[in-house]
């Protein structure tokens, strides 16, 4: 299982969706850095280096991630059936449960990579306006960009990586999703498609507000509501896992 | 017990069948070519028989064992080309593509066996190039290699020589009918049976999702024709002969199954002059036009 889960990743290296989201991944937080308009438009002044990767996940969660999210997942299967290879992989002696959990496993990095690319880049692009302590916010935290006085470096370093890991966290069962309506179409375009109308749709249910604290899409912003991890987390765990154990059992008798 | 059987097969999509009552089986040892005009479920049948599809109705055993139900373990008897041209990973090289395979399939001296088909189907000179840079022709005979690879007891290829030169062809052909002399059981399928004829056992011709008819090609080469000069009334006096089946005039020659020294014999003591005396081997592609024509 680690070699086959190995070789998966090495696969991810070469899929096209994973090279254009880490492109946009890196691209997103240089482009807020040096943005002209973002006073006129925003009204916000950078004055921290932290603010930069803050800003670029704030942008980024809106739509870009999860939507690239859903591409590479779905294409974790999908270039697999384009190429024919699936097929081949099939007719060997190995079971399908490990082959589809093993692309599972791989797609559930996939938020991890795409927003590690954007941290790392959001830190480099933040160097020209320092890492110091700053009067005012990381946008992540309380008060937002504003703050609420004195920000040391550490309670700044402390609430990126917080906000960071809980939106990798919200988008694994994005991730997992793209990779079940893969098993379902056997198609990159018409998971991709799926996934994101099952995610705008979702986003629509919040009408019935009964069911809106069972929708994953209620959580997307979880990483600015910390204090709700606890039960946002919890739920994004059971659809994760709900959706992975209905494509393996999709998969298991799925026609090829 | 047969090495590939399949049973009552049907395949159902929707309301449609797309394939009916499919059975058919092959031994070990024997060559099994699926025939019929695009649309017939050759492909369909070959998805079923691997594994890949899963039937609406009947079974398949590999090996004796349900291929749906006998787990994945099965498929270690079980070499398969299911595409034309075959699918590979094309970032990686033709050598790295059998290495993952053959990991895959726990296969023991894998090194030296890959080397071994790579000989066996000249492919050592591009062993190491990138997929993506092989010829159509390259990548199916890197197919075979793939599905030799393991030495499996059953072999399913389809359109195993598509895309491929005469040369290519004839060496598919060449590995196949070895395959079978080893012990294997080759089901491939096919448009082109004059190029199987020589070493397959079996056509199945399919139509319209069924199996319209099963040739046994070994049983039909029993046959000869003989040239002579007046061939009607040769014709007319060979039927008169006991040790002699089914004498037929195609063209200007007497086609006549059983003993033929008798009848060579019997001409020249009519006081015909023989010509020529040669096999007549089944024409399977003559065949397969009027079944299909009229099936």
């Amino acid at each position: 299982m680690a070699r086959l889960f190995l070789w998966e990743i090495e696969k991810l290296r070469h899929l096209r969706s994973v090279r254009l989201g880490l492109l946009a991944a890196v691209v997103l937080p240089l482009i807020w850095s040096v943005a002209p308009g973002l006073k006129a438009v925003y009204g916000l002044q950078l004055v921290s280096g932290w603010q930069v990767p803050a800003l670029a996940l704030l942008a980024g969660m809106e739509f870009l991630y999860p939507f690239l999210v859903a591409m590479a997942a779905s294409e974790v299967l999908g270039s697999e059936v384009s190429m024919g290879t699936l097929k081949a992989l099939l007719l060997r002696p190995m079971p399908r449960t490990r082959i589809v959990l093993t692309k599972l496993l791989a797609a559930s990095l996939i938020p991890f990579l795409f927003l590690g690319a954007s941290l790392g880049a959001g830190i480099v692009a933040g160097l020209p306006h320092g890492f110091g302590g700053f009067f005012g916010g990381t946008g992540l935290g309380e008060g937002g960009f504003a703050g609420m006085g004195y920000l040391g470096a550490g309670e700044a370093l402390a609430e990126i990586f917080r906000a960071y890991g809980l939106a990798a966290l919200t988008l694994l069962p994005i991730a997992v999703l793209a990779l079940l309506y893969a098993v379902v179409f056997l198609s990159t375009t018409a998971s991709a498609l799926a996934t994101l109308a099952t995610v705008l749709l979702m986003r629509l249910l919040v009408v019935f507000p009964a069911i809106t604290p069972l929708l994953l899409t209620r959580y997307l912003d979880l990483y600015l509501r910390p204090e709700a991890a606890g039960p946002g987390l919890l739920l994004l765990v059971i659809y994760t896992l709900g959706f992975a154990v209905l494509a393996v059992l999709l998969f298991e008798h799925k026609d090829v | 017990m047969s090495a590939l059987e399949a049973i009552e097969l049907g395949k159902r999509y929707g309301r449609r069948w797309v394939l009916q009552q499919v059975s058919f089986s092959v031994q070990p040892g024997e060559v099994y070519a699926l025939a019929g005009p695009n649309g017939s479920g050759k492909t369909t049948v070959i998805r079923l028989v691997t594994g890949l599809a899963f039937p609406s109705a009947g079974e398949v055993r590999l090996m004796g064992q349900k291929v749906h139900e006998g787990g994945w373990a099965l498929r270690r008897h079980l070499g398969a080309v299911v595409e034309a041209p075959a699918a590979f990973y094309p970032q990686l090289s033709g050598r790295e593509n059998l290495e993952r395979l053959a990991w895959m399939a726990g296969l023991r001296r894998a090194a030296s066996r890959i080397r071994e088909v790579l000989a066996q189907l000249e492919l050592m000179a591009v062993a190491d190039q990138r997929v993506a840079t092989y010829s159509l022709g390259q990548r199916q005979r890197l197919g075979l290699a793939a599905a030799i690879l393991a030495r499996p007891d059953v072999l399913v290829l389809d359109e195993p020589t598509s895309g491929l030169d005469p040369v290519g062809i004839g060496k598919v052909h060449q590995i196949l009918a070895e395959e079978a002399s080893r012990g294997a059981a080759v089901l491939i399928s096919t448009h082109h049976l004059r190029e199987v004829s020589a070493y397959v056992h079996k056509v199945g011709i399919l139509g319209g999702g069924r199996l319209v008819d099963e040739v046994i090609v070994a049983a039909e080469k029993a046959r000869h024709r003989i040239r002579v000069d007046d061939p009607p009334r040769a014709t007319a006096l060979l039927r008169t002969l006991p040790s002699l089946q089914n004498v037929r005039l195609r063209g200007e020659w007497v086609i006549v199954e059983g003993a033929v020294e008798g009848a060579v014999d019997a001409l020249v003591a009519g006081g015909f002059k023989v010509f020529e005396v040669t096999r007549d081997y089944f024409d399977l592609y003559e065949y397969y036009r009027e079944r299909v024509a009229h099936g």
